[in-house]
């Protein structure tokens, strides 16, 4: 039966290699897409899955780089039960490499108090050297620099060149690869010389890197941290837009902006001359009058936010979810378009072949006989489209990975190459439904008499 | 000429066929009745559009009737549900038609066992292909496509299809249209051969008279009745 279905497939090749283009796009274009948020969990599980360690940085601030933290809290951290080491760290984004630009991929500078650091028992960047030495007590104050392949192959550096940084000549005393976008774009000097090259606060840093003792829970350990910071003095992080619109006491804008900033960090608004002076608030009832009523008090905000690797990456898992959502509205018109492409395809090749029927079924087939070789032969092109959808998937990933390897990085899981063979080939089977349906409608010799 | 057989095989009791075409109906059979005996050769003849072919493919449970019965080995065909008649068109009915009917895509071997591709074929189902194919003077041409083969090649498969499934009945609608004259002689003499060999009913339609032999029984049909038979009357 195959083999019939695949010689009809064949009799017909230049509609049927047409519609295999059709599926084969489709099939393709679902397998780019959805690379997009596959390579995105992946670079997320490659960077978080190998920071064991938890951060600690300005509250709402999205990443170390806005993050503008008391020097001090350092020591404080590190008296807390459960940790073990705290690196202090200053994150700033990098303008100007070798005389150009810096906008793409992006570029910082990360300087990381060197004592602490090498006491890490685990070090992202240490672990990950490949050439040169990673940074020593001996590069204090010193313009010495580890940078990762990405930068130096783009730049044409190796270990003892020096290379141009915002104006200041450091030496490549080390190169890195830890294998993740996010991880990769790090110059690494000592702190105390990052923060004279971009002037940053000097009793300020970006973020604390605190290593466990493994003594006490991770999510324990995290609260443990935000709960001794409770009762502190820290302006959240604020976009800049926002911080634009707080110079005014009250405006449309300023309130867009609030709500917007709140949405995003999943509090509710409330401004500050709202706050209850006691525990005992008035609310109103469903009448409008107001009662007094007995409130608990809402717990003071961390000064601190204390987010471990697991937390980085449910964030970004929930933002992968959305996003295939997106993806897989953007597909379905694709999948749509190829489906239609199926249904037309194989609908002319039955009306084409009606006597054919008439002449199989005059020789004993049954009407269900006759659909399985019509929906053999669109799920043949089903699983042809999806074997080659995924081949040209595959190839377009691998070339747009190898082109912007320094920007993007698209992962096609065998789970998604698996999804786009099965959904091709349910493609093909349901496309050929319909047509397979219509011939059952006509006797043998109305068939037969067609001709 | 009358049956001297004394075994009917199928009768046609008081059948009509009412053909729709648009809001006109077209009576394509009124009222038919007569029988057809076992293992000989019956021809059905008359003009155009005197309802030949429909009385055939009536018989062959490829159409159903607007009235009337058909049995078959004392089987009414209306009885049969879908898969019975399938069944029936399967393994009781071959069919030989004017334009041969084969399926292009098929060489002239698989479309002797088409008829069974859905079942799977056996090794031995093959043989028979092979061998009829042999018989009917293909042995030469199993693995050609029809557009390979001539017109009375192609006949000569259609009725190695027919036979494969060891048949009942073979019917034929008009197997030498298409044909020469010498080329529908020798359609016609295997025809004959085979059915003496395989012991099968033959009806054939046809507007040609020259085949017919004096033990054949004949139907002659005009406007959708019987015209004169020689076959049995009810």
């Amino acid at each position: 039966m195959l083999k019939f279905a695949l010689r009809n497939l064949l009799s017909r090749s230049l509609r049927s290699f047409l519609c295999l283009m059709g599926l084969t796009i489709a099939i393709a274009g679902m397998v780019g897409l959805f690379s997009i948020a596959g390579g995105l969990e992946e670079t997320v599980s490659q960077t978080f899955g190998k920071i064991t360690g938890i951060v600690a940085m300005q509250p709402g601030a999205p990443i170390p780089l806005f993050s503008r933290i008391p020097r001090s809290w350092g020591k404080e951290i590190s008296q807390i039960p459960g940790v073990a080491i705290v690196n202090p760290e200053i994150w700033s984004r990098v303008n100007i490499i070798e005389g150009k630009p810096v906008i793409s991929p992006p570029r910082f500078l990360f300087g990381t108090e060197l004592p602490s650091r090498l006491q890490l028992k685990k070090g992202i960047y240490r672990d990950a050297i490949y050439a040169g030495r990673f940074l020593s007590l001996q590069d204090q104050g010193t313009l010495n620099a580890v940078i990762s392949r990405q930068i130096a192959e783009q730049h044409h550096k190796q270990v003892g060149d020096t290379i141009d940084i915002n104006g200041q000549e450091m030496t490549v005393v080390g190169l890195y690869e830890c294998g993740s976008l996010l991880l990769d774009i790090a110059i690494i000097l000592d702190i105390e010389v990052v923060r004279e090259i971009t002037r940053f606060d000097s009793e300020s840093v970006s973020c604390f890197y605190i290593e466990q003792t493994g003594d006490v829970k991770n999510e324990l350990l995290v609260n443990q941290i935000k709960d001794h910071f409770r009762d502190r003095e820290l302006a959240s992080w604020q976009p800049a837009s926002l911080a634009l619109a707080s110079a005014s006491q009250s405006n449309l804008l300023k309130d867009l902006m609030n709500t917007i900033d709140q949405t995003l960090k999943g509090t509710p608004t409330q401004r500050p001359e709202e706050q209850p002076d006691s525990a005992v608030r008035k609310i109103p009832n469903q009448t409008g009058k107001m009662n007094a009523k007995t409130v608990k008090p809402a717990q003071a905000e961390s000064a601190l936010e204390v987010r471990s690797a697991a937390d980085w990456g449910d964030r970004l898992e929930t933002f992968t979810a959305d996003l295939d959502i997106f993806l897989g509205l953007m597909t379905g018109i694709g999948v749509l378009i190829a489906m239609l492409s199926i249904i037309n395809t194989m609908l002319m090749s039955v009306m084409e072949r009606i006597v054919d029927f008439g002449i199989l079924k005059a020789n004993g087939w049954s009407n269900r006989d006759v659909m399985l070789l019509i929906t053999a032969e669109s799920s043949l092109l089903g699983i042809l489209g999806g074997v080659l959808g995924g081949i040209l998937g595959l190839v377009a990933i691998f070339i747009v990975n190898w082109k912007f390897a320094n920007q993007v990085h698209l992962y096609a899981s065998p789970g998604l190459l698996l999804f786009g063979l099965v959904f091709s080939t349910f493609l093909g089977i349901s496309g050929g439904l319909y047509p397979a349906w219509w011939t059952t409608r006509m006797t043998p010799i109305d068939a037969i008499r067609r001709g | 000429m009358r049956s001297e057989s004394g075994h009917e095989m199928i009768e046609v009791r008081n059948v009509t066929k009412i053909h729709q075409s648009g809001e006109t109906e077209v009576h394509a059979l009124q009222g038919v009745c007569c029988q057809f005996p076992g293992q000989a050769f019956s021809f059905i003849l008359g003009p155009s559009g005197s309802g030949k072919s429909t009385l055939l493919y009536l018989m062959g449970a490829l159409d159903l009737p607007s009235s009337g019965e058909i049995y078959v080995q004392n089987r009414a065909l209306s009885t049969l549900n879908q898969t019975e008649r399938d069944t029936y068109r399967r393994e009781k009915v071959g069919f030989v038609f004017q334009n041969f009917n084969l399926l292009r895509n098929l060489n002239a071997l698989e479309n002797v066992l088409a008829p069974f591709l859905p079942q799977g074929i056996s090794i031995e189902q093959k043989q028979r292909a092979e061998d009829l194919l042999k018989q009917v003077g293909l042995g030469h041409r199993i693995l050609h496509r029809p557009n390979q083969l001539s017109g009375g090649e192609q006949q000569r498969v259609a009725i190695a299809r027919a036979l494969l499934k060891r048949p009942l009945l073979i019917l034929a609608d008009e197997p030498t249209g298409e044909l020469d004259t010498q080329t529908g002689a020798e359609i016609f003499q295997c025809l004959r051969e085979m059915s003496e060999q395989y012991q099968t009913t033959v009806v054939i339609v046809t507007h040609d008279e020259r085949y017919i032999r004096e033990s054949d029984f004949i139907l002659r049909l005009r406007d959708g009745k019987i015209a004169e038979d020689n076959a049995i009357n009810l």
